[in-house]
C-alpha cells in the first residue's frame, strides 16, 4: 500500500528547496499583511503575488482549487452575507425579482430535477450552488402575471466588502496550501521545533511535541493499513460497512474503532519500550541530526516577506 | 569474564510470581539462546534486565555496573534490543531517522551519527534503503533496519527477543544471517521457542515457568527430549525422526530396505 502522507508535492523549484522555517514565518507575516490591508484593490495585488508564487512552485492549481473546495459555503455564505445586508454605498444595481405562478411552478420543477439528478451521485455544494442561482435567474425572467415584485438592491459597499472577503479566504487557503505542498510533513515539524525552540524558556515541552507530531505522521500509513485489516476482519463476520442508517453506521464505527484502539494501544506500549530501550527518556538533551541551514534565497525570501509588510502598512494607513 | 549477573532475582505482575530467586551468569562474547514457550518469562526476564520493569529483590549487574533506578539510562547504553514486531520499534520516519533516533538520544554530532548510519547499514545490508519509509520495507528489511538501529549505538550485549517470529521464510533468513555475523564479536543473546534457531548458539538456556531447566551446549541440551517436551516446547525435525525411528526399533537391513523403496518412490 502506497499512502502519501501530508499533502507533500515533489517537485524541482526554488519554492520547495526554501529552508522551512523561512517558510513558515513568510506564511505568518503573509497572513498578518492580509488583515492589516482594509482595500479591495490592495487585496487584489496580494492575490496577485500569492499566484506568482504558485506559478513558481511548479505545483498545478488545480490541488490549489481542491484545497479550496471544502471551503466553498463558508465563502459564499461570507459573500452572500455581505451582498444583502451591508446597506452603505450607493446602490449599484436592483435585482426585480417577479413572484407569478409559472416561475414558481418552474422553480418546484427545478428542484424536483435537482432531487433526481442527486441520486445519480451529481450532488456537492457546487450543484446546489448552481440549481440557486438558477432558481433565481427564473425569477429575474418575467413571465407571467406577477401578483408579488421584490425588488433587492445592490449596494457597492457591500458587494466590495464581500469580493474583499472572498479574496482574503483565497490568500490565506492557497498560501498556506503553498506551505504544506511544498514542504514534506518531517521537514515542517523540523522547521516548527526550531521556531518554538524559544518557547522552552516558557518550559513549554517542545522537543516533547514535536517528537509526537513526527511519531503520529510516520505511524498514520501503519494505522491505515491496521484500519484495512480491520474492516475486512468484520466485513467477514458480517458487518456491511457500505450502507446502513445512520444508527447502523455508528455500530460500524464502534466495530472499527474499539479493535483500533485496542491495537494502538498494545502498539504505543511496544513503542515506548524500544523507544526506552534505545536510551531516549522524556526531556533529556539530545543531539540533532537534521541540520537546517540558511541560504542566500533564505535570507532574500524574508528581507522581500518583511519589505511586503512594511510596504502594506505604507500603503494603506 | 562475566558480562551479565543475575543473584536471586524476584519479579512478579501484580498478583503472578513470575520469578523467585532467580539466577543465572552470562559471559562476554557468547551467543546465548533462550528458549521457552509464551509465559515462561523468556521476553520478562529482559525487560527486568534492563529495567523497563522493576525488580522486587535481587541483584543485576551489567558489565560490572549494578543496576539501580539512577543508572538506569547509563546500564540501558550497554545493552541494545530488537523487538518481536518489526513495526512497533520503527521510530523515524525515513531509515536513516531510525537510525539517527538512537544516535540522537547518545548525543552525538552530527558527522559521527552520519558516519555510523553508513556503516551499520551496510553491515545488515540495507545502505541502499537509507531513504526509504517503514511502509515501503518488507517484515526482514524492517527487522534489519531494527538491528541496525541497535547495533549503531554500539552496546556491548544485544539481545533479540523473538526478532524472527514475525517474519516469512526468506526474512527469517536473513536476520539469521546477521545475527550469525554479530555473534563473532558481540555478546548475543537471542530469545526464542523455536529450537532450530538455537542449533547456531553457544549456550542454550530451557525456562519454564520462571526457572531454568536445561543449560549447556545445544546439542547436549537437545539430547534432554523429556525435558524439552515437558517445557512445552517442540523438538526439532531430525530429533522428531530419530525418536520415531528408535521407537520403532528396525534392524540394519531392514531399514536400509525401507530406505531403498522410499528412495525409488520419490
Amino acid at each position: 500500500m502506497n499512502v502519501i502522507v501530508g499533502r507533500y508535492i515533489n517537485r524541482n523549484s526554488w519554492v520547495h528547496r526554501l529552508d522551512p522555517r523561512m517558510k513558515i514565518l513568510s506564511l505568518i507575516i503573509l497572513m498578518i499583511g492580509t488583515f492589516m490591508t482594509s482595500t479591495l484593490i490592495n487585496m487584489l495585488w496580494i492575490l496577485a503575488g500569492v499566484f506568482l508564487l504558485i506559478l513558481t512552485s511548479k505545483i498545478s492549481l488545480l490541488n490549489f482549487i481542491k484545497s479550496l473546495v471544502p471551503l466553498l459555503f463558508l465563502m459564499t455564505f461570507t459573500f452572500v452575507f455581505q451582498v444583502l445586508f451591508n446597506k452603505q454605498g450607493p446602490i449599484i444595481s436592483t435585482l426585480t425579482l417577479n413572484l407569478s405562478f409559472i416561475t414558481i411552478l418552474l422553480n418546484v420543477v427545478v428542484i424536483i430535477g435537482y432531487q433526481i439528478l442527486k441520486r445519480f451521485r451529481i450532488r456537492g455544494f457546487f450543484w446546489f450552488l448552481l440549481t440557486f442561482a438558477f432558481i433565481i435567474y427564473l425569477y429575474t425572467l418575467n413571465l407571467g402575471t406577477p401578483f408579488k415584485i421584490i425588488n433587492l438592491n445592490l449596494y457597492r459597499d457591500g458587494l466590495t466588502f464581500g469580493l474583499f472577503l472572498l479574496v482574503r479566504i483565497i490568500i490565506l487557503v492557497s498560501a498556506s496550501s503553498l506551505l504544506t505542498l511544498t514542504t514534506k510533513p518531517a521537514d515542517l515539524n523540523n522547521g516548527l521545533e526550531r521556531l518554538m525552540k524559544p518557547l522552552k524558556v516558557l518550559k513549554v515541552p517542545v522537543d516533547e511535541m514535536s517528537m509526537m507530531i513526527s511519531i503520529a505522521l510516520r505511524f498514520i500509513p501503519t494505522l491505515l493499513d491496521e484500519v484495512n485489516k480491520i474492516m475486512k476482519a468484520q466485513a467477514s463476520r458480517g458487518v456491511d460497512f457500505a450502507s446502513g442508517n445512520i444508527k447502523k453506521k455508528v455500530v460500524q464505527i464502534v466495530s472499527l474503532l474499539v479493535p483500533m484502539f485496542v491495537i494502538s494501544f498494545k502498539r504505543a506500549d511496544d513503542l515506548s519500550n524500544a523507544m526506552e530501550a534505545r536510551g531516549y527518556f522524556p526531556g533529556m538533551e539530545r543531539s540533532k541530526f537534521g541540520i537546517l541551514k540558511f541560504r542566500f534565497s533564505d535570507y532574500l525570501t524574508i528581507l522581500f516577506s518583511i519589505s511586503f509588510l512594511v510596504g502594506i502598512v505604507y500603503f494603506d494607513l | 569474564m562475566e558480562i551479565i549477573k543475575v543473584e536471586n532475582m524476584s519479579f512478579s505482575y501484580s498478583k503472578e510470581e513470575i520469578f523467585k530467586d532467580f539466577n543465572i551468569v552470562i559471559n562476554k562474547g557468547e551467543w546465548i539462546t533462550i528458549l521457552g514457550h509464551n509465559g515462561s518469562g523468556k521476553s520478562t526476564l529482559t525487560k527486568v534486565m534492563i529495567g523497563l520493569l522493576k525488580k522486587e529483590t535481587g541483584i543485576i549487574k551489567i558489565n560490572g555496573i549494578e543496576l539501580t533506578e539512577e543508572n538506569v539510562y547509563d546500564v540501558r547504553k550497554n545493552i541494545g534490543i530488537v523487538f518481536q514486531n518489526p513495526d512497533n520499534q520503527f521510530v523515524g520516519s525515513t531509515v536513516k531517522d531510525d537510525l539517527a533516533f538512537g544516535l540522537e538520544n547518545l548525543c552525538l554530532a552530527h558527522d559521527e551519527i552520519e558516519m555510523r548510519i553508513e556503516k551499520y547499514l551496510t553491515k545488515v545490508n540495507m545502505l541502499e534503503y537509507k531513504d526509504k519509509e517503514p511502509h515501503n520495507l518488507s517484515g526482514g528489511e524492517k527487522q534489519r533496519v531494527a538491528i541496525a538501529a541497535v547495533l549503531s549505538m554500539e552496546p556491548e550485549i544485544i539481545i533479540l527477543d523473538e526478532a524472527t517470529s514475525m517474519l516469512d521464510p526468506k526474512g527469517k533468513e536473513e536476520v539469521i544471517e546477521v545475527i550469525k555475523n554479530l555473534s563473532e564479536n558481540n555478546t548475543v543473546i537471542t530469545i526464542t521457542h523455536n529450537l532450530s534457531e538455537a542449533i547456531l548458539s553457544d549456550r542454550v538456556i530451557v525456562l519454564n515457568k520462571g526457572k531454568i531447566v536445561l543449560d549447556g551446549k545445544p546439542l547436549a541440551v537437545f539430547k534432554e527430549t523429556e525435558k524439552i517436551l515437558s517445557a512445552g516446547l517442540d523438538l526439532l525435525p531430525s530429533m522428531k525422526i530419530a525418536n520415531k525411528l528408535a521407537e520403532l526399533n528396525y534392524q540394519d537391513e531392514e531399514l536400509k530396505g525401507i530406505l531403498w523403496e522410499l528412495n525409488s518412490k520419490m
